[in-house]
């Protein structure tokens, strides 16, 4: 039970690489959050500094408003699932989970009735004797995950803990994490690269890029509103689709000729040239064109039972665009598609910056 | 696949100047030392006559050879204990030197290319009682060094050279164990309320332990046996057999005694000693190292 208060947190290696430019972020108590980016952006670096084992270069880290930056890992009151698991290999199970209780100087029936309480809540009662190397990688990721449990630590830190795992394993421990975090109510931080895994886990979602956080919301509020184009691309799977357009009159011209007229108006900040971001579920097909539609033709279907994707190419179009399309429908390759952007779903960025233009509104 | 299994040879073929070499300069010996246990001869090698195990009762009825025995046993015990904790805390200490990592590491391998009496006749000369450097900083600290008088010191000057000669070994292994244990181990421990010290004692030394095990076994053998050079180069077994051990003791009655029935019987024994030794090593510890 705890808030975490970030306040301007910078990292620098000693090697010189900065790997953390001034990151801002309260973190409620209770809440799950996601902190999620593509490889390399300082995710595990962030939540090492919040662990203690890296140190902070500048700015504050308060746990509970008390300042916690000098404060080695154990006087943290933490507790860390790491991508390897780190399992201690010459312990059982039970000695796994009971280490830091037995640091602590719990007694040992104590101890005991703790692990085992914990072992039960997770599925683990017929495994405490074994050791790691005799279980298989989803046993040992939940033991990882009940050595963090067992503590009732103020804080859980996850570093990818599901990237070793296969795919059906992952999307069950996944629902799991949440189910435990909920019912425990411990404040969590929890970092991935794999955007499925945060939109689906987080209570609010922090997306990093470069040792920056572009963008902090609700997953549903970054995948309606995403402050940048970099958010856009990176939220929603398949990727948003990115067209340069043209601006007149609260009109978008795009290279094909289409016509897109904006419905709240131009927003103030619009220059000559915009970037248009439509997602692949708001392209509508529709079965004869007009000055709003896109006339592209499939080069590439893929279809996924529900859905399938249409991979299309529209005149003066590097990139493909994609487009979700209902699955029951038979398409071609090579067939010609209309395709209509939903007005009430278009993403406007600056073509240099990358910005959100503050666009029409959307529903949300 | 196939084309190896026709060649039968080859590997034999490959394997020979080693498997001569073992067999000319150790099992030929090993052979004849066990035969020449069970004779005795005049000292100029003219004949020869059996006598069945009075070679061995002989040398198992004598208390010099209990004496020996001792020794040997505190000797061993010293330097493998001394080589391996002296590795170990230099080990640790390398292994969190980042800066300069490298030279460092070189300088403490050194050791270990030096010949066994060139490191003998180096502490003889640090330790001279007239001369030396070391000593002449132990008599201005009060202590009268003198270890060709005094037993005691004789033998803290024979484990001294021996730990010095072996500790290079030791700690290249124990470094290359220290940096095998991934450092998210260490740092899951430190999260879950362990200090630097319990990290060591819980975490670090258990998954040392087969390391631990092969060293404890090779520094045995080396205690035993491969400290001859070291000995023979600082004492020669004085003063007064302070620092006889059994394996030197073998040289003086087959080599300055001419007994050579009674040698044999004892190099014969020590063989014995030793494999029963790291039988024991192997059956009792062994278990107790694997995870
Ligand atoms: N111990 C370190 N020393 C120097 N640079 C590091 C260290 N750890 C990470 N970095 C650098 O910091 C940046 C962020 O790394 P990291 O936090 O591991 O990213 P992520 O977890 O998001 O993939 C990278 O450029 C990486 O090379
Ligand atoms: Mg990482």
């Amino acid at each position: 039970m705890a808030t975490l208060s970030l306040d301007a947190l910078s990292k620098t290696y000693p090697n010189g690489v900065t790997a953390l430019h001034g990151v801002d972020l309260i973190i409620d108590d209770g809440e799950l959050v996601v902190v999620v980016g593509p490889s390399g952006c300082g995710k595990s670096t962030l939540l090492r500094m919040l662990a203690g084992l890296e140190s902070i270069s500048s700015g504050e880290l308060a746990i509970d408003g008390r300042r916690v930056n000098d404060l080695e890992p154990a006087q943290r009151d933490i507790a860390m699932v790491f991508q390897n698991y780190a399992l201690y290999p010459h312990m059982s199970v039970a000695d796994n989970m009971g280490y830091a209780l037995k640091n602590q100087g719990v007694p040992r029936a104590e101890r005991r009735r703790k692990v085992e309480e914990t072992a039960r809540l997770i599925g683990l009662e017929d495994l405490l004797d074994r050791r790691p190397k005799q279980l298989s990688g989803g046993q040992r990721q939940r033991v990882a995950m009940g050595r963090a449990i067992v503590r009732e630590p103020k804080v859980f830190l996850f570093d990818e803990p599901l990237s070793n795992l296969d795919a059906k394993l992952r999307v069950q421990m996944r629902i799991e994490i949440r189910r435990l975090q909920k019912r425990l109510g411990v404040t969590a931080v929890y970092v991935t690269h794999d955007q499925v895994e945060a939109m689906t886990l987080a209570d609010r979602l922090v997306v990093m890029n470069g040792g920056h956080i572009e963008q902090v919301g609700t997953p549903m509020h970054l995948y309606d509103q995403p402050a940048s184009r970099f958010v856009a691309s990176f939220i929603g799977s398949p990727s948003m689709n990115f067209i340069e357009a043209r601006h007149a009159d609260g009109v978008l011209t795009l290279p094909c000729g289409t016509h897109l007229p904006l419905r709240d108006g131009s927003p103030a900040e619009i220059g000559d040239a915009v970037c248009l971001g439509v997602r692949p579920e708001h392209l509508v097909q529709v079965s004869h064109s007009d000055d709003t539609t896109l006339v592209t033709e499939v080069e590439l279907v893929e279809p996924l039972g529900a859905d399938t994707l249409a991979h299309v190419r529209l005149d003066g179009q590097a990139e493909l665009l994609v487009a979700r399309l209902d699955g029951a429908q038979h398409i071609a390759e090579g067939e010609r598609l209309y395709l209509r952007p939903d007005p009430e779903r278009l993403h406007l960025f600056d073509p240099q910056e990358g910005h959100r233009l503050a666009a029409p509104e959307t529903a949300s | 696949m196939a084309t190896f299994q026709r060649h039968r040879l080859t590997p034999w073929l490959l394997l020979s100047p080693q498997l001569a070499i073992v067999a000319i300069f150790f099992f030929w010996p090993a052979f004849q030392a066990v035969i020449q246990a069970f004779y005795v001869q005049d000292p100029f090698g003219l004949g020869r006559a059996f006598v069945a195990f009075e070679n061995f009762t002989r040398v198992l009825g004598s208390a010099e050879y209990y004496r020996a025995l001792g020794t040997t046993v505190t000797f061993s015990i010293s330097v493998a204990l001394g080589a391996m904790a002296l590795a170990l805390l230099l080990a640790v200490l390398a292994d969190r030197v980042i800066k300069g990592a490298h030279g460092y590491k070189t300088l403490l391998i050194w050791p270990y290319a030096v010949a066994p009496a060139v490191a003998g006749v180096l502490w003889v000369f640090m330790l001279d009682p007239e001369l030396g450097l070391v000593s002449a900083w132990l008599g201005a600290m009060g202590i009268d060094w003198n270890h060709q008088l005094n037993g005691g010191q004789a033998m803290a000057l024979v484990i001294m050279a021996s730990i010095w000669k072996q500790m290079s070994y030791n700690f290249v292994f124990f470094l290359a164990g220290l940096q095998a244990i991934p450092k998210s181990l260490l740092e899951a421990a430190a999260i879950d309320n362990a200090g630097p010290w319990r990290r060591f004692w819980t975490i670090t030394f258990p998954l040392l332990s087969p390391t631990s095990f092969f060293l404890l076994v090779m520094n045995s053998v080396y205690a035993f046996f491969e400290t001859f050079g070291t000995i023979d180069a600082t004492t020669a077994g004085g003063p007064g057999g302070a620092t006889r051990t059994l394996v030197y003791k073998v040289y003086e009655d087959g080599f300055i005694g001419y007994d050579l029935g009674s040698s044999a019987a004892q190099s014969v024994l020590l063989m014995l000693l030793v494999g029963l030794l790291t039988l024991l090593q192997f059956r009792y510890l062994e278990r107790k190292v694997q995870y």
